[in-house]
């Protein structure tokens, strides 16, 4: 049917010049009432999360009790756990072994509990799930610089310290962490510093012995053949260690000297930015990296068959003032439909068999007072080479702690960051 | 007449709901974060939807540090058009001959050959992209093969963070997204053409370049878009065979912001300014396409 009959053609009728901007003008119309259906659908964080004048940086110079409030209390004590609960642990890859968690269905199949893992690629991407309904989830594992921001975001909930009995076998530091005194939200999970960890049979010089290591990622007869890791603030922090700063530091002329030093870095070495370095290192692909000691325990079981582990070496500041320490810990979702039970399921995983096959698993270790370097070297667990991956609670309480940071100072980290990652 | 006209509606609803939910509506989004805010307490995105709202800050960022001094997002650019320009023309140089000869000498194995050159579909980029990682490697295959079975004292570092291996990384990804159009394009080129061709006159090569290469013209330019636009936005080769911010693509700055909280709005940014720049070979197929139905016509 010709469209000068009068008939509406889909083949036959192109769509002309004036048609094409009417249609225009109508879709741009639409737009606004598109804007103002989803205006209405999404909540406005903006509006409902506290500004960032108010926010409180926990440190072991200031820590921080953070407060209950009454509409989000602990739950009472002596409560019977949930029936048929399915306790979901949002937490990395590869960082739960799963015989705990079917240990625990074991140990509670009266209650038919059963348990699952979600993982989540970044600790950015689990917050805003969680924010924003995406997860339903109990129990979550996030580092200890979130604490504040989950708590003023009213994300997590008091924990009752009835149910947690196994925290007697945790170092005892961590029953009054400064980012979270008397332990109301938290619980701790793993403990790892980091350090450089290199191959004997590649590297012929002994990176311990400089007077400053962290020098290797400026020396360029190694260039090509290192990697750092792909986190803007333990990346950072070691080109604030090797100055001499404060690896928290919100001072602009420091946070500038980072970006300078990052290009100096990529110009000198251009290491790779990655955190594959437990496979990269066993299997050549780079020579020395920046690592976190609970990569270098796994990277043990990565060597190829045939090679011994024994040329690998991690080193960790002697002077553990100017070394980075870090955990993670465990916290009870304020969204959890089972609490009782994953209290328990929190009191589970600080058994002393649990967390140690749970080291065993994941190369992260839990902070427990039985867990030591000798005892793992004596019983072959870890290579002697490699016991300075074992954290001590002395070394420990004595490191540089990577610090929450206030939110205008966080966005300039990353804004460097990803100057860096660009490899102008 | 209302009767077809209905046909003609219900037959262009799913595509132009498709087009509605997933690039009208996701494309909106993107604008919104783009010209969003960040929330103060998380620093984590939060989208305007109002474009009389919209604030321009992330967006203005993000131009101003295309080029010039304080331009770190020019480097990376430029690096991919140079990657991908390379890898285009490398997936060319292997794909013409060999869909060319699928066309005019598969015979009976056309079939079997077509099969063998749609096999690597079946298995996922990342795992293709793995199988090099392990073929790469100091201690990897291609050294060993290169060594003759151990005459030189081969020891490349391949994954080093060297552009040639991103590129051949690229050429070997989408090289498949390159041959089936091409192939396409040559099978469907008349053999009395060609017959014609050479009955005028014409010696081989010829008639390959009067007859065969123009009318393949437009398949050349499909295959090419097919290949550079999806090369343009990747970030998941670089990020497995270099993982160096040296050899850092454009997909890779879009990956980076989004990966830092605050910095999500400026990787929108970026995703914005990519498609208005791959916008331009798109509206040249496009005419061109429109040009040859006209001419065909």
């Amino acid at each position: 049917m010709p469209a000068s009959s009068g008939e509406y053609s889909p083949i036959s009728a192109p769509l002309n010049r004036r048609a094409f901007l009417g249609k225009s003008l109508a879709t741009a119309a639409a737009f606004p009432t598109l804007a103002a259906f989803l205006d209405a659908c999404s909540s406005s964080p903006t509006t409902a999360a506290p500004s960032s004048s108010a926010f409180t940086v926990a440190s072991p110079a200031n820590p921080v009790t953070w407060p209950i409030s009454s509409t989000n209390p602990a739950i009472a004590d002596n409560l019977v756990p949930e029936q048929n609960a399915i306790i979901n642990i949002y937490t990395y890859t590869s960082y739960l072994d799963p015989a705990a968690l079917k240990s625990f269905e074991k140990k509670y199949a009266k209650y038919n509990v059963k348990c699952l893992i979600t993982t989540f690629e970044s600790t950015s991407e689990a917050i805003g799930k969680i924010r924003s309904g995406g997860i339903q989830a109990d129990i979550y594992n996030p580092s200890y610089d979130q604490m504040g921001r989950m708590v003023k975001g009213d994300l997590i909930q008091p924990l009752n310290h009835t149910y947690i009995s196994n925290i007697s076998n945790v170092w005892p530091s961590f029953t009054n962490p400064f980012y979270d005194q008397e332990w109301r939200y938290s619980v701790p999970y793993t403990v790892y510093t980091t350090g450089i960890v290199w191959r004997t049979d590649k590297v012929s010089e002994d990176v311990a012995a400089r007077t400053n290591p962290y020098d290797v990622f400026w020396d360029p007869q190694y260039s090509k053949r290192l990697s750092v890791l792909d986190d803007y603030r333990t990346a950072m922090g070691l080109v604030a260690m090797r100055a001499g700063w404060d690896i928290n530091t919100a001072d602009p002329t420091q946070i500038a000297g980072m970006h300078e030093q990052l290009t100096k870095m990529n110009q000198a070495t251009s290491p790779k930015v990655n955190v594959t370095d437990y496979q990269d290192i066993p299997t050549k692909v780079v020579d020395m990296c920046q690592a976190w000691s609970g990569d270098a325990f796994n990277m043990v079981s990565y060597m190829p068959t045939g090679q011994s582990p024994d040329v690998l070496r991690y080193w960790f500041p002697t002077d553990p003032h100017n070394g980075e320490v870090d955990n993670d810990m465990l916290v009870l979702l304020k969204m959890s439909k089972y609490p009782v039970m994953a209290h328990l399921f929190i009191n589970h995983m600080l058994d002393y068999k649990v967390a140690r096959a749970n080291f065993m698993f994941t190369g992260y270790q839990m902070p427990q007072t039985l867990i030591t370097p000798s005892n793992l070297v004596s019983d072959g667990t870890i290579p002697k080479n490699l016991a300075s991956v074992v954290v001590e609670e002395s070394l420990f309480a004595k490191g540089q702690r990577l610090l929450e940071l206030p939110p205008a100072i966080d966005a300039q980290w990353q804004a460097v960051w990803s100057q860096f990652k660009a490899g102008a | 007449m209302r009767r077809r006209r209905f046909l003609w509606v219900a037959l262009a609803t799913p595509g132009v709901l498709w087009l509605l939910l997933l690039f009208v509506f996701p494309f909106y989004v993107v604008l919104s974060l783009a010209f969003g805010t960040l929330d103060p307490l998380f620093l984590s995105p939060v989208p305007i939807w109002n474009p009389m709202h919209w604030i321009p800050d992330q967006f203005t960022y993000v131009l101003s540090h295309l080029a010039g001094a304080a331009g770190f997002y020019g480097p990376a650019i430029l690096r991919t058009f140079a990657y991908v320009f390379i890898a285009s023309v490398g997936c060319l140089l292997i794909a013409y001959p060999v869909a060319y000869y699928v066309s005019r000498f598969g015979g009976k194995r056309k079939g079997m050959l077509l099969v063998l050159l749609i096999a690597p579909f079946w298995i996922s980029y990342m795992m293709r992209m793995l199988a090099w990682v392990n073929l790469l490697q100091i201690d990897g295959w291609i050294n060993k093969v290169l060594s003759f079975g151990g005459i030189f004292n081969v020891h490349i570092a391949w994954l080093d963070g060297r552009p040639s291996t991103v590129i051949l990384g690229l050429i070997y990804g989408y090289i498949p997204y390159m041959i089936l159009p091409l192939y396409a394009g040559l099978d469907r080129i008349e053999n009395s053409l060609l017959e014609a061709a050479r009955d005028l006159g014409a010696s081989r090569w010829s008639t390959f370049r009067r007859v065969t290469l123009p009318m393949s013209k437009s398949a050349v330019v499909a295959s090419l878009l097919l290949v550079t636009l999806p090369m343009v936005g990747d970030y998941f080769t670089n990020d497995l065979l270099s993982a160096s911010p040296s050899t850092a693509m454009f997909g890779n700055l879009i990956n980076t912001a989004i990966e830092a909280d605050s910095q999500v709005g400026k990787g929108a940014a970026l995703l914005i300014i990519m498609f208005v720049v791959l916008l331009a070979p798109m509206l040249y197929y496009v005419r061109m396409t429109e040009k040859a139905e006209g001419g065909a016509v």
